[in-house]
């Protein structure tokens, strides 16, 4: 089989259509890697305490289970009434990681996750820990830091839902 | 003579949802525990309670000792000044009230607080200059 013009344009058009997916998985193509909330009563409840991490972050059943124990939600108190639970409840397993709807970096978290585990903290699925290796433990304690829950003091634009690696900005102290 | 027993709750109800000032809110604990003190819901803000796992927590673990400095959550995201002085939109909606109350004094007391300390606590936050 020669080098003609037919293969060669196969070639080429691989070599795009390759690059045009890898782009959009990895996050370049300016859609938010990870959607943040549209719900507001899951907007406004969550973010009370912390950023409202996008559902997507999350599989489904993990959602529902933290919102069966929010009376003791990581060592706090965070119960709503049976309406706001159910709502919100509604909202979060909708657009989990392994919804109809999710994309290419939430199936992944999804896929990570072991069939019969429900983590509640999005920092203990595989897919976090295999991103966040390179972070030394001294980092995490820096004081504008101080915890793995707060994404949005590295990544800038973590309340838009956009997680990109040059919008990673590490507080020095 | 029998519609008067409803009328009671009925205007309790009612007073709760007009209430909108820091001042008809405490009003409202006042009535409920009859009185309130400044003093108690100062040392009520400052107690140092014994946890489960042995650390010892407070109303200021959250708030900082300042009730008009801005507080820090677990999750290290902003909590805005408690006393009214420095933020004008505490206590403004008493469901608002009510809910923190529920779940901050379980987290700290782990147990619901008494109309008296809520009322004692809200009269010391309103009296902060």
């Amino acid at each position: 089989m020669g080098l003609t013009f037919k293969n060669l344009g196969l070639l080429v058009a691989t070599l795009f259509a390759s690059a045009f997916w890898l782009g959009y998985s990895w996050g370049d193509s300016g859609q938010p890697s990870f959607p943040p909330v549209t719900h507001q009563a899951t907007a406004a409840e969550c973010a009370a305490c912390h950023m409202a991490y996008p559902a997507g972050l999350l599989p489904a059943r993990s959602w529902q289970r933290m919102m069966a124990t929010l009376d003791r939600h990581f060592g706090e108190d965070a119960s709503l009434s049976p309406e706001e639970t159910a709502a919100i409840t509604r909202y979060l397993v909708g657009n989990a990681a392994d919804s109809a709807t999710a994309n290419e970096r939430m199936r992944r978290i999804a896929s990570g996750i072991a069939f019969n585990a429900a983590p509640l903290r999005i920092t203990e699925t595989p897919y976090f820990g295999y991103l966040h290796d390179e972070v030394p433990a001294s980092v995490w304690k820096r004081a504008k830091i101080g915890s793995r829950a707060n994404c949005i003091a590295c990544h800038t634009r973590a309340e838009t839902g956009s997680f990109a690696e040059r919008e990673i900005k590490i507080p020095k102290d | 003579m029998k519609r008067y027993y409803l009328a009671v709750p009925l205007l309790f109800l009612a007073t709760l949802a007009r209430a909108e000032t820091p001042q008809q809110i405490l009003a409202l604990y006042q009535q409920q525990a009859g009185g309130a003190s400044v003093a108690r819901g100062e040392k009520f803000f400052f107690a140092k309670v014994p946890q489960a796992s042995g650390e010892m927590a407070s109303c200021t673990s959250c708030h900082t000792d300042n009730p008009k400095a801005i507080g820090k959550t677990r999750a290290h995201k902003p909590i805005d000044p408690l006393a009214p002085v420095a933020n004008r939109e505490r206590l403004t909606d008493p469901a608002k009230v009510e809910k923190w109350f529920k779940r901050n004094c379980k987290d700290v007391l782990a147990r619901e607080c008494t109309a008296q300390e809520k009322a004692d606590f809200l009269a010391f936050l309103i009296s902060v200059k």
